[in-house]
Order: structure tokens, then C-alpha cells, then sequence
């Protein structure tokens, strides 16, 4: 691919490869391990999505087309399981109730953070970075014990405690989004709105708020996406089967005898999830005005 | 007049003649502003990530409900009671040894997966930082499209494939590696350490795209300049640079791994349980809350020198930019 | 904390201490803490105001409280049951729904403990909960089941067997509490295509230990009944014994079984793998077995289904139970469905078409059971009938320090090789 023009002089493109002179068959190599991976990592999926409509109980050896895991099947398929239809709504309630608490709660510790240079500043932002690399079982296992065994009857397992788990657990992500925005965006242009008469909440509102919206869209979008396929913490926090939401539904039917309609529980996480990003995505092309790359590079960060 | 004590409680809405305080930026912000924007956070935190922390340490030193083998958190310290965290720390190298096994074995399956990552995925992410060309946002795009999968679900999609009638058996099969289907997931480490791989390799390709993509055209040509040739160029210009996003992807890679009890649950059995499993079991089972939460403690003990470590360079990578 | 903490431990511990010093402990673990926490070891005086119920020592559960008046109008629902997986026909469910125009929701655990665990601590609060019968006096005990309105069941008598009702069950006589859900035994199923039955009968439970069905091996993820048919085929009599030696051996057997055999455990949907064919041999409860028609590929006969179970009747036997908790919103509702349960139609569809697992009606002839096509040939060994219950071992509640050396033994196991 790109070790094929050498002109001498550097090229302007996308292709430093082929400013090496030799024919360097490494390119080769790693060409192919990355397709390879690419598969390896894809077709997997590919192939589960497909395994949801088949024909019999098998997720593993196909038995012909059939939507009856979708549709078709009176007590067992997605849409007439009435414990499945359950758990979709769950997914969707408590992703949208995350979204809605941790991203304001975590830009705003963001913004606070980052301007703030006094001292209980650092625990703060410890703590929050702590909880980003914590393994997840042992906040999954602190809040079961927490809400089942210490504030018993204030907050009841269920749909409450799952979202105070998961807004703890996904806090963090805006705060590291939104700061490493706030790194490169610099303080310069509040301080000339300062300048120029801006009150401080003014300054907030009008300068720095839309400076950042690409970054808090990125959020909203890490956090839906996250939320929707949390299932550690989710999972310890439920209490009757209806607040089980698709995640834990799928682990549970996972570990026993899954039919191909929990495959088309999972097809119906992935389409949301690719729903959510593909909006963020087109939302935050439309507010910044920046080409695709800037996009990838946010995530990058993570 | 207007105070100038530094209130972080104070709402953020609360509008006031502003002093000439100094905020950080210099500007003219009183000094309770920002603090306001970060206790919402502050709060939230405390309450629900350090209280769970102190239960962990309550129900790990407490006791149980004598009839249904409840757990009973004890939450004064003077009332602890160590017997139960010392049993349990016996049971990793006392006599039996019985957490040894699975210690071991996590041990052993994070540093191999977490070597395979970083094998691979460096490679990937150099083709895609480098090589892609043309094709480079399409990788892109493909590459960070498994965290947008959720990693049930890809673990589930191999579960799938993994089954004696499944495909990779028929496969295997029909190239002729294999005489008969395996029963992969009967307790294979090899089985485990794939999953593991699998499902957070993507942890560690982007950072790693992100420094190599980051690196200076100029290095390398300066590199080339002084007469070294790929290889070296490779090893003594590339690797260096990008020696912090390995540190750091190697972290980020390893720690949920260490909690990880699910990739076993699914793909393997109880030969190769992992020290999630080990708590996940304790917190279902009836008796074993103060057991569980004193395996948790030891897990934190196990992951926080990692964890402190990317802390500190994270902070570090902030504050040089 | 003991040896070798770091600064940062200490200093997050005070920071900890001082939080712990504003949160609000709940009041029982206040009360729990001020009058000094009693041994870890569980006192035995603590609990036993009732006594331990086995089969030849029944027991009659004191009432705590008195049931639901006789004509007690039913609620408009929607209706909380708590059950296994996986172990109601949902077309019960539904037939109910429509006779009595009400919602029904069903919440489902994984095994008895974790059912136990959160309708104890408050988490579920089910109308009609399935229990088994090892916890049946404790639940008397903490009130947390009431009493059942007998004239409000009048299935139990029409259709039940009489052992359940007159005396009642060596568990609950004068089932005060309990009406019975299914019976069953606790086997080995096999595959007749890959096994004869010749074969599988002689071996009996050592089918699981045999070598040559090595990574074909499915054994259950609950501890009793792991553990229980382990000691059972090493020639236990007393399925709850606190034999340290006895539990020591099974647990030997079945971490041998796991490690060397590549066995595997599994609890959840477990009888649906044998049909599927990945597996070959299976413990199994006699409804899974007779169950696993239901999960057979299409155009595989259920001949392929076979099923093991000691001639002599010395084996492991028992019932499960339903039950009403004390907090349930529906009352009059739940002993609605628990009647429904026990007619001697809905019943019999249960088992018929779905479940698998038997239920103790008189209206139900287990000599036929085979012979009209409701149970495969191959799986008559699973019918069960009430003599077997003489002769059977029957697993009950055990002393917190025995129950204690069952779950240290199952911990091992679990935590692997």
C-alpha cells in the first residue's frame, strides 16, 4: 500500500511508511496481523447477531431463518418475554438516568477542578481518579453491602440503588473528557470576557460552556454506551427480576442455557449503543465543526 | 460587605458583589466559585465511594446473623474483630491453602494476557498509526468499536463459537488441527487467557495509537538523518516515546483484570477461577460476608500500587501539558 | 488492621473513620455493635427455639399470627412471585392471569441461598415464595412466612396426597405454613446413545467419576446437593451428617470429579444441556431429566434421555413448597395461586407439558406415568411414587456449626484446584 511510490523526497500524505527506502516487509506483517485482529475481534459479533434468528434453540449450529426469538415465539421471544421487554426498559432507564446525573455532576467537578488550585483540591481529584481505575467488583461489592446490610430500608435494591452505583462508577469519565478539553482550550478566553465586563456566571455560560460542548457531547455518549453495558455493579444492586436489566439478563441466561432470543437481546444493546455514538457523533461534528479525526482523538484519550 | 471566606458549600447560583478574590486564572472569580462547581461532586463521592469503602471494612471485621448466616456489619473499630480477615489471609498460604490455586493462577493469567495486549496491540495500533494510509479512519473507527460492544456480549459471541458443535471446533477441525471437537470451555487456561485478551485488548490499542500517532515526524527523520535503519530507529527512537502510553495501557489493561470473575464464569469452570471468583462466591453464599469483604480488602491492597502509580503519572502527563 | 500498611491507608482510614462517624449505621447493627459482638462461631442458643425437624422427629411450627380471615376479598395485584429459574410453566401464569384478570410477575433466583438472602434482607418482597424445606422453621422463626388460611385451599385435600395434610409434613405438621410444589429424586441422567443402560445402571453415580466421560461431566452448583450425593454414593446414610470425615471425602470426590474429570458446575439451565448434547452424564434432579424432552434438537427422539436412580430407594429424595411471606401486598391473591397450583389440572399441565417435575397428586397414577407417553421409557427410573420416600434420604436443616463444615468444604471447591 504505502511502501509503493518512493520518490526521494518526502511526501507530503498520509503514508510516512513509505518514506523508509527499503521495501520493508514489516509493513506486510503488521498489515496482516491488523486485518488479522480486526477480524478476530468483529466476526465474533457478526455471527452472534446473525445467530438470532435462527430456526431452533442453538446458538452455535445453524438451523435455518426464523424471527421467532425476535418476534415469532409466544413466551419465549425479546418482544413477548415479558421478563426480557422488562429488562430493555431497565437498560434504557437506568442509562438515561446516568447520563442525566453524572455528566452535569462531572463537568462541573471538571471545571472546578481544574480552575481550583487549593489544597483540598488534590484529595478531590484523587478520589476521582480512583474510582475510574478501581476494579469494578469491588465498588459492585462495597455498594451491594452498603444498601443491603447498612441503609436497609432508605434505599431498597432496585432500580434507585442501581443508579447510584452506576452514576458513582461513571462519574469519572466526564471529569477526564471535560478536563482534558479544558487542558487544551486554556483559560485565555474567559479572561477576556472578564475583561470585557462578563460576569462570572455570564462567562461560564456564554465562553466556556460552548468551548466545551464537544466534550460533554463526547460524555453524554461514553456514558449511555457504558451504562448500557455495565452489569457488575448493576447486577449486585438488583432486586426483583424487573429491575434486572438486559446485561444481567444476558449473563445469567449465559451462564445456563441461552436461547438465540438473548441473542437478540444483545443485538438490541449493540443497535442502541451504535445508535447513541453515531448521534453523539454527527451532534458533535455539527457543534464543533471539527473534521472526524478530533472525534477519534477524544476517545483516544481515554 | 461581601465576604471573601472560601465557602465551598455555598451554591453555585448565588450571585454576590464579586471581590477582587484570586482565582486561579487570575481572573476576577470570588473565591467560593470553583470550589462550589467541584462539591457536588465532592459530596457524592464521599458519600458513595468512601462510605462503601468503610462498609467493606465494617462487614470484613464484623460478624454474622446467627439463623440465616447474614452478614452484620460493626462499623465502631473497637469492636473488630481480625478473626475472620486472618482466617482468610491463611487460606492463601496456610495449611490448606486454598485461595493459593486461584491467586497463583490470577497472577499468572493477567501477566500473560496482558503481555499478549501489548504484543498485538502494539502492533496493530503502529500499522494503524503509521501504515494505514488512506484506510486509516475506517481502522480507526473499526478499532474503537469494541468498546462501544458491550464486553458481555463479545465474550457471549465467543461462548457461542467455543461450544462442541460450534465453529471453531469445525474449523479446527477441517484444517486438520484437531481429531475430534474440543471441549474448550471445560476449564481451558488457554480458553480464559484468550477471553481475557479479547475482551481489553481495545484498552490498550488506543492509548498506544495515541502516543505513536502523536510522535514527531521530525524524531524519525532525525533518527534516519544520523544513519540509523528501521529497526533501530524502531528501538531507539519510537519505543522510548511511547514507553508511558505502554506503562499506562499496561495498567489500565491489568487492573480490571484483576476483578475480573465473569470471563471465567463463561468460558471457563472452577479450575481456572480467578480471585474474582473467589469474592463473587463469598458475597452469594450464605455465612461468608465477613469473608468476602476481607478478600476485597485484599484485592485493594493487591491493585493499589498499580493504581497509584498511574495516578501519579497520569497527574504528571496533566500537568506537563 | 495488622501488619504492612502504606501512609496512604492510614490517612484514608482516618479520613474513613471520620465519614463513618457521620453516616448513619443502621439501628441492629448499632445494637448489633454496642452489645458486643456475639462469636463468629454462631451460637448455637441464639437460635433454636425450634427445634430441628427430620423426618422421623416432625415438628409442628408454632403460629406467629393468625392466617388471613376465610373470606378475604382478593386484591387487585399485580402478583410477586419469587421462584427458581426456570421451574413454572409461564403458560400457568398466564392461564392465571386470565381466570382471575390480574398481572402476575415473576422474579427468579439462581439457588435457594441467594432466594434466601434477599427475602431476609428485605430486597424482595414476593406474595408467594418457593422454598425448600430446610428453611422453613427459620422463616417461621424471624416471621417472615405466615400462616396459611386452609379454607381458602380446599385443592390441598381434593387433589394432594395425604401425608402432605393429615399429619402434615414431618417439617410442618398441620401445614400450617407449607403446601407442597413438586417431589422429586435426585439421580444420574445419562445419554442413551453414547451410554447403555446395562452399563449406566450397574455403575450408578461412579457414571460421573468414569474417566471415559471425561470433559462430558455436569454436576450441580448448590451444596447440598453436590455435596449430598457425594457422601450418598461413598455410602453415607445420613444425608445431614456433620461427619467431618464424611464431608472431607466428597468434597475429595468432587474436587476430583472437577479437576481431573474437567467437570463442570452448573445450576442454571443445566438441564438442557444433556438434550443438546454437549454433555453425556449429568446429576440430575428427576424433573430436569424428565424436563430435557422439551430441550431436544428437532427430529432427536427422547430415547436418547436415560436416568439413574438406586434401586433400593436409598437415595437421595425430597419436596419443594410454596409458601406466603409475611409482607406479601396480596395475600388473599397468593393463596388464589396457590390453590391454582394445586388443581389438579393446572398441576398436571405444569408438569406434563413443561416442567417435568412431578407433584404429589393422588390424581396422578405413577404406574401410568410411562405408559401413557408422559415420561420417556428411558427415564422410569424417575418417576417417583410415596413409598419412596420411606426408604429415601431426605435432606434437612442443619446446625449452623455442621451447616458451617458443609459451606468450608464447598468453599474449597469452588475456589478450585
Amino acid at each position: 500500500m504505502s511502501d509503493a511510490t518512493l520518490t526521494a523526497v518526502r511526501p507530503v500524505a498520509a503514508a510516512p511508511g513509505g518514506w523508509f527506502r527499503n521495501p520493508w516487509r514489516k509493513p506486510r506483517f503488521l498489515q496482516a496481523i491488523t486485518i488479522g485482529y480486526l477480524f478476530w475481534s468483529l466476526v465474533p459479533v457478526v455471527i452472534a447477531v446473525l445467530f438470532s434468528f435462527n430456526a431452533g434453540r442453538s446458538r452455535s449450529t445453524w438451523q435455518g431463518f426464523s424471527m421467532r426469538w425476535w418476534t415469532g415465539d409466544q413466551f419465549d421471544s425479546l418482544f413477548h418475554d415479558p421478563a426480557l421487554r422488562a429488562a430493555m426498559l431497565q437498560t434504557f432507564k437506568l442509562s438515561t438516568i446516568t447520563v442525566l446525573i453524572a455528566v452535569p455532576i462531572g463537568t462541573a467537578f471538571a471545571i472546578g477542578i481544574d480552575r481550583w488550585h487549593g489544597r483540598p483540591a488534590q484529595p478531590a481529584n484523587f478520589t476521582m481518579l480512583f474510582s475510574f481505575v478501581v476494579p469494578e467488583i469491588i465498588l459492585g461489592v462495597s455498594f451491594f453491602l452498603l444498601f443491603t446490610y447498612v441503609i436497609k430500608s432508605m434505599i431498597p435494591l432496585g432500580t434507585t440503588a442501581q443508579s447510584l452505583g452506576l452514576i458513582t462508577f461513571q462519574m469519572s469519565y466526564p471529569v477526564i473528557i471535560v478536563r482534558a478539553r479544558l487542558l487544551s482550550i486554556g483559560p485565555e478566553y474567559e479572561e477576556a470576557a472578564l475583561d470585557l465586563g462578563a460576569k462570572p456566571n455570564q462567562a461560564l455560560r456564554r465562553v466556556l460552556l460552548p468551548l466545551l460542548a464537544p466534550a460533554i457531547l463526547a460524555s453524554v455518549a461514553v456514558v449511555f454506551a457504558d451504562s448500557v453495558d455495565d452489569f457488575v455493579t448493576v447486577r449486585y444492586l438488583s432486586g426483583a427480576a424487573n429491575t434486572e436489566p438486559l446485561s444481567v439478563k444476558i449473563y445469567g441466561a449465559a451462564r445456563g442455557s441461552p436461547t438465540p432470543a438473548v441473542n437478540a437481546a444483545a443485538t438490541v444493546m449493540l443497535i442502541s449503543t451504535m445508535l447513541v455514538i453515531v448521534l453523539g457523533y454527527l451532534l458533535y461534528r455539527k457543534v464543533s465543526k471539527g473534521s472526524g479525526d478530533a472525534n477519534v482523538a477524544s476517545f483516544a484519550q481515554l | 460587605m461581601a465576604s471573601q471566606t472560601l465557602d465551598s458549600g455555598s451554591k453555585r447560583k448565588r450571585r454576590k458583589q464579586a471581590p477582587e478574590a484570586e482565582g486561579s486564572s487570575g481572573a476576577l472569580y470570588p473565591k467560593w466559585y470553583w470550589p462550589s462547581f467541584t462539591s457536588p461532586g465532592a459530596v457524592w463521592l464521599v458519600f458513595l465511594f468512601l462510605l462503601p469503602f468503610y462498609t467493606i471494612l465494617a462487614v470484613a471485621f464484623g460478624t454474622v446473623d446467627p439463623a440465616f448466616q447474614t452478614p452484620l456489619p460493626v462499623f465502631q473499630p473497637w469492636w473488630w474483630s481480625f478473626q475472620t480477615f486472618s482466617t482468610t489471609l491463611q487460606k492463601f498460604y496456610g495449611d490448606p491453602a486454598i485461595f493459593q490455586q486461584p491467586a497463583i493462577r490470577t497472577f499468572l493469567y493477567v501477566f500473560t494476557a496482558s503481555m499478549i495486549c501489548l504484543v498485538v496491540g502494539y502492533a496493530v495500533a503502529y500499522y494503524a498509526a503509521r501504515y494505514a494510509g488512506k484506510y486509516r479512519i475506517l481502522i480507526l473507527i473499526l478499532l474503537v468499536s469494541p468498546f462501544w460492544i458491550s464486553y458481555l456480549m463479545r465474550i457471549y459471541a465467543w461462548q457461542s463459537l467455543l461450544q462442541p458443535d460450534g465453529y471453531i471446533n469445525r474449523f479446527l477441525e477441517a484444517i486438520g488441527v484437531i481429531g475430534q471437537p474440543v471441549n474448550w470451555l471445560a476449564g481451558k487456561p488457554i480458553t480464559v487467557i484468550l477471553g481475557l485478551v479479547y475482551g481489553y485488548i481495545p484498552f490498550m490499542i488506543l492509548p498506544l495509537f495515541g502516543s505513536l500517532d502523536r510522535i514527531n515526524q521530525s524524531m524519525l527523520e532525525a533518527g534516519r538523518d544520523l544513519g540509523a535503519g528501521p529497526s533501530q530507529t524502531f528501538r531507539r527512537v519510537t519505543l522510548p516515546l511511547s514507553k508511558p502510553a505502554i506503562l499506562a495501557g499496561l495498567v489500565i489493561v491489568s487492573l480490571p483484570m484483576f476483578g475480573d470473575y465473569y470471563t471465567n464464569n463463561l468460558l471457563g469452570s472452577t479450575k481456572t477461577s480467578m480471585f474474582g471468583n473467589l469474592i463473587d462466591d463469598a458475597v452469594s453464599e450464605s455465612g461468608r460476608g465477613p469473608e468476602a469483604g476481607s478478600l476485597v480488602l485484599i484485592l485493594m491492597v493487591i491493585v493499589i500500587v498499580p493504581m497509584l502509580y498511574y495516578l501519579r503519572e497520569t497527574k504528571r502527563a496533566a500537568e506537563e501539558a | 488492621m495488622g501488619e504492612g500498611h502504606r501512609d496512604l491507608s492510614r490517612r484514608t482510614f482516618l479520613r474513613r473513620a471520620g465519614a463513618a462517624a457521620v453516616a448513619v449505621p443502621s439501628l441492629s447493627a448499632i445494637l448489633a455493635a454496642c452489645s458486643k459482638p456475639g462469636s463468629t462461631s454462631g451460637g448455637a442458643s441464639a437460635i433454636a427455639s425450634i427445634e430441628i425437624a427430620r423426618p422421623d422427629n416432625p415438628v409442628t411450627l408454632p403460629l406467629n399470627g393468625d392466617p388471613i380471615a376465610a373470606g378475604t376479598a382478593l386484591e387487585a395485584g399485580p402478583l410477586q412471585l419469587y421462584n427458581w429459574d426456570s421451574y413454572l410453566y409461564k403458560k400457568i401464569i398466564a392461564a392465571f392471569e386470565d381466570e382471575f384478570n390480574v398481572q402476575v410477575d415473576l422474579t427468579t433466583f439462581n439457588n435457594q441461598e441467594e432466594g434466601i438472602q434477599k427475602v431476609v434482607a428485605g430486597q424482595v418482597q414476593p406474595d408467594v415464595f418457593f422454598v425448600t424445606t430446610d428453611y422453613i422453621s427459620r422463616l417461621v422463626q424471624k416471621d417472615l412466612i405466615q400462616p396459611l388460611q386452609h379454607d381458602m385451599l380446599p385443592n390441598m385435600e381434593a387433589t394432594v396426597w395425604k401425608t402432605f395434610w393429615d399429619p402434615g409434613p414431618w417439617y410442618d405438621t398441620g401445614w400450617r405454613y407449607t403446601v407442597p410444589y413438586t417431589i422429586y429424586t435426585v439421580g444420574v441422567e445419562f445419554r442413551r446413545d453414547r451410554i447403555e443402560d446395562s452399563v449406566a445402571f450397574e455403575q450408578g453415580y461412579e457414571l460421573l467419576w468414569d474417566p471415559a466421560y471425561k470433559g462430558e461431566v455436569v454436576y450441580y452448583d448448590s451444596y447440598r446437593d453436590a455435596l449430598g450425593m457425594a457422601m450418598v454414593k461413598n455410602g453415607a446414610t445420613d444425608p445431614n451428617t456433620g461427619d467431618q470425615a464424611t464431608i472431607d471425602q466428597a468434597k475429595q470426590d468432587i474436587l476430583t470429579l472437577l479437576n481431573d474429570q474437567d467437570g463442570v458446575l452448573k445450576i442454571n439451565g443445566a438441564f438442557a444441556l444433556l438434550p443438546e448434547g454437549q454433555f453425556t452424564v449429568a446429576q440430575s434432579w428427576s424433573g430436569d431429566a424428565v424436563g430435557a424432552q422439551f430441550y431436544l434438537p428437532k427430529g432427536t427422539s427422547p430415547d436418547v434421555l436415560g436416568y439413574w436412580y438406586p434401586d433400593d430407594h436409598k437415595g437421595l429424595i425430597s419436596n419443594d413448597t410454596i409458601t406466603i411471606p409475611s409482607t406479601a401486598k396480596n395475600p388473599a391473591l397468593a393463596h388464589a395461586f396457590l390453590n391454582f397450583l394445586l388443581d389438579e389440572k393446572w398441576g398436571y399441565i405444569n408438569f406434563r407439558d413443561w416442567n417435568g417435575y412431578q407433584p404429589p397428586f393422588t390424581t396422578i397414577d405413577p404406574g401410568t406415568l410411562v405408559s401413557d407417553g408422559v415420561i420417556p421409557p428411558g427415564l422410569s427410573k424417575a418417576v417417583v411414587a410415596e413409598d419412596m420416600f420411606v426408604e429415601g434420604l431426605i435432606q434437612g436443616q442443619l446446625t449452623p456449626e455442621v451447616d458451617k463444615r458443609w459451606l468450608d468444604a464447598w468453599g474449597e471447591i469452588k475456589a478450585g484446584g
